[in-house]
């Protein structure tokens, strides 16, 4: 008798074992979008070593640093540190408010759901256009600068501080409620005690986003260690700005040290001092 | 009498808490620091009042926003698919590379401390280092554009995912690890059957994440010369055509929540079903 071939258990085989199939299926959707996004980025393999070859010519012409130069970039470099320091703080105060306003357990539906599609709005701008927006205003300088450091906090801050504040325990604020405590004293000894060492650990991480976002917007405008390499690099005085990106990896790495020991001081003891 | 006011004056001063002391310390510290800094800086806070107008100029300019512009001017879909597409590159080749450097700089699988050393460094000085110094040496070495930009965002990635991918290799569970070596398995083997297994969700989740990261950074980078929409934004904002500039502005905010939606969506089935098993 004769049988269907697809009945006997070798052909009924699929081509390919099941277990293979999704992950080769991820594979040609990964390399068709590779390939489409490598034709819109103008990808030139062939140019690839000879581009890399003419990168690492160019590095050679950034040593050895101006350390010269180094005296001329301590004030630059404190202007970056205190930028950020100054807004850090301007962010923290209005991120707070801005968590308060959208957090579930205590403001209304309108203010929560304003509050919160203002907070997304700006996370999705990039830092370097709202100081654009703010340099178009308001010229150049310190100004725009830290006002655009403190606006860029918000869209970071003011959503970990919602979240914070909505995963507090309903039962904290209704026994301090029930006692004839108002609004505001409801956030004074219930909400601000319970988050304050999220709040803190969020906003020391910040102070570290904040300086590296100041050297970038050093770069447009502000001033700052970051002005002082882009001049440079226009100047074309590459060992100059290689003293400049010393001085600026030395800030960062500084910043990430002292954010990460004090926030393990905060997570650990709930308190700074 | 002398003695009863005496004592009544004495209990009425309640000298303030050590806590509250502390605290009013902190406090008048961060205010005294901060204010001290804003003079030093020239920092005029009262500018926000006395200035306000002209950000009210601004708004006035840029307001009603030409959105006509969305769909009269098709090059920008060109840009738009420029900056996804340097954001994906940049995140996959900077990935993957991370991906096999950070076997180098986790403890356990590293071939030799002193490689993990310097693979530790290499990380943490690039990622010390702000993107567009090294956009700047590529653009010298690549021309100006959107390939330029890619490979500064797959650097950007490197020293962004090797210390993430090294830390999730140093955390897995040894004992895999022993279980597949007692077989007699080479160390690549070890690698490739009891370690790779182990961080694959969270390399992908990371990956997902480097994602959001880089269309942001793709925009910035855009912005000094990258091209993509950035380009197009920094281009309209130069000649001052404020409605195109906010048209814009709202086209990358449905941008970057759009492709945070998706890669959110694509991430979510992606660590639910069992491919990455």
């Amino acid at each position: 008798m004769n049988f269907p071939t697809t009945g006997s258990p070798r052909s009924a085989g699929p081509l390919l074992p099941l277990r293979l199939r999704k992950p080769l299926l991820v594979l040609i959707v990964l390399g068709g979008l590779v390939v489409v996004s490598a034709r819109l980025c103008k990808v030139d393999l062939a140019e690839f070593v000879p581009g890399l070859a003419k990168g690492v010519e160019v590095l050679r012409f950034f040593f050895p640093p101006d350390w010269s130069s180094l005296q001329e970039m301590v004030g630059p470099a404190l202007v970056t540190v205190l930028l950020a320091a100054v807004a850090t703080p301007l962010g923290v105060l209005l991120s707070f408010f801005f968590g308060l306003a959208g957090a579930r357990n205590l403001s209304p539906g309108w203010l929560r759901s304003t509050a919160r599609t203002l907070i997304g709005v700006e996370r999705a701008l990039p830092e370097i256009i709202v100081l654009l927006l703010l340099v178009a205003a308001l010229g150049v300088g310190p100004f725009p600068g830290v006002l655009a450091l403190a606006i860029g906090s918000v869209g970071m801050l003011g959503k970990l501080f919602a979240d914070a504040i909505e995963e507090l325990d309903a039962k904290v604020l209704e026994s301090v409620g029930s006692v004839g405590a108002t609004h505001s004293q409801i956030i004074r000894f219930a909400v601000l005690p319970e988050v304050m060492p999220a709040l803190l650990s969020h906003s020391i991480f910040r102070f570290e986003v904040n300086l590296r976002a100041s050297v970038l917007l050093g770069a447009v405008g502000a001033g700052g260690i970051g002005f002082e390499l882009q001049k440079a690099m226009a100047l074309l005085e590459y060992e100059r700005a290689m003293m400049a990106v010393l001085v600026t990896l030395l800030l960062v790495f500084g910043a990430e040290r002292i954010s990460d020991y004090l926030r393990r001081r905060v997570l650990d003891g709930g308190k700074l001092a | 009498m002398s003695a009863t006011g005496l004592s009544v004056s004495v209990l009425a001063y309640v000298p303030p808490s050590v806590l509250f002391r502390r605290r009013a310390a902190i406090i008048a510290g961060v205010v005294a620091f901060v204010s001290a800094a804003g003079i030093y800086l020239n920092f005029k806070p009262w500018m926000l009042f006395t200035d306000f107008h002209h950000l009210v100029r601004l708004a006035d300019e840029m307001i009603p926003p030409n959105v006509a512009l969305l769909w009269r001017k098709t090059a920008l879909y060109q840009s738009v698919a420029e900056t996804v597409a340097m954001a994906f590159l940049g995140t996959l080749v900077g990935g993957v590379v991370a991906f096999g450097l950070a076997f180098v700089a986790a403890k356990n699988t590293t071939p030799h401390p002193w490689l993990r050393s310097v693979a530790r460094l290499g990380f943490g000085v690039e990622r010390a280092t702000p993107n567009f110094v090294v956009l700047l040496i590529l653009f010298i070495a690549f021309g100006f554009g959107p390939y330029a930009a890619m490979i500064a965002l797959a650097i950007g990635s490197v020293g962004m995912f090797g210390k993430l991918f090294a830390d999730a290799i140093e955390q897995i569970d040894p004992g895999p690890c022993e279980a597949v070596a007692s077989v007699g398995a080479n160390p690549l083997q070890v690698i490739r059957y009891a370690v790779i297994p182990q961080v694959l969700p969270s390399v992908v989740a990371n990956g997902f994440y480097a994602f959001d990261v880089n269309m942001r950074a793709a925009i910035a980078l855009g912005v000094y010369g990258g091209g993509g929409i950035g380009f197009e934004l920094q281009l309209a904002m130069k000649v001052l055509r404020y409605p195109d500039v906010l048209a814009l502005i709202l086209l990358v905010i449905v941008l970057i929540t759009g492709m945070e939606r998706v890669s959110d969506l694509i991430r979510r089935s992606l660590l639910r079903s069992d491919i990455l098993k």
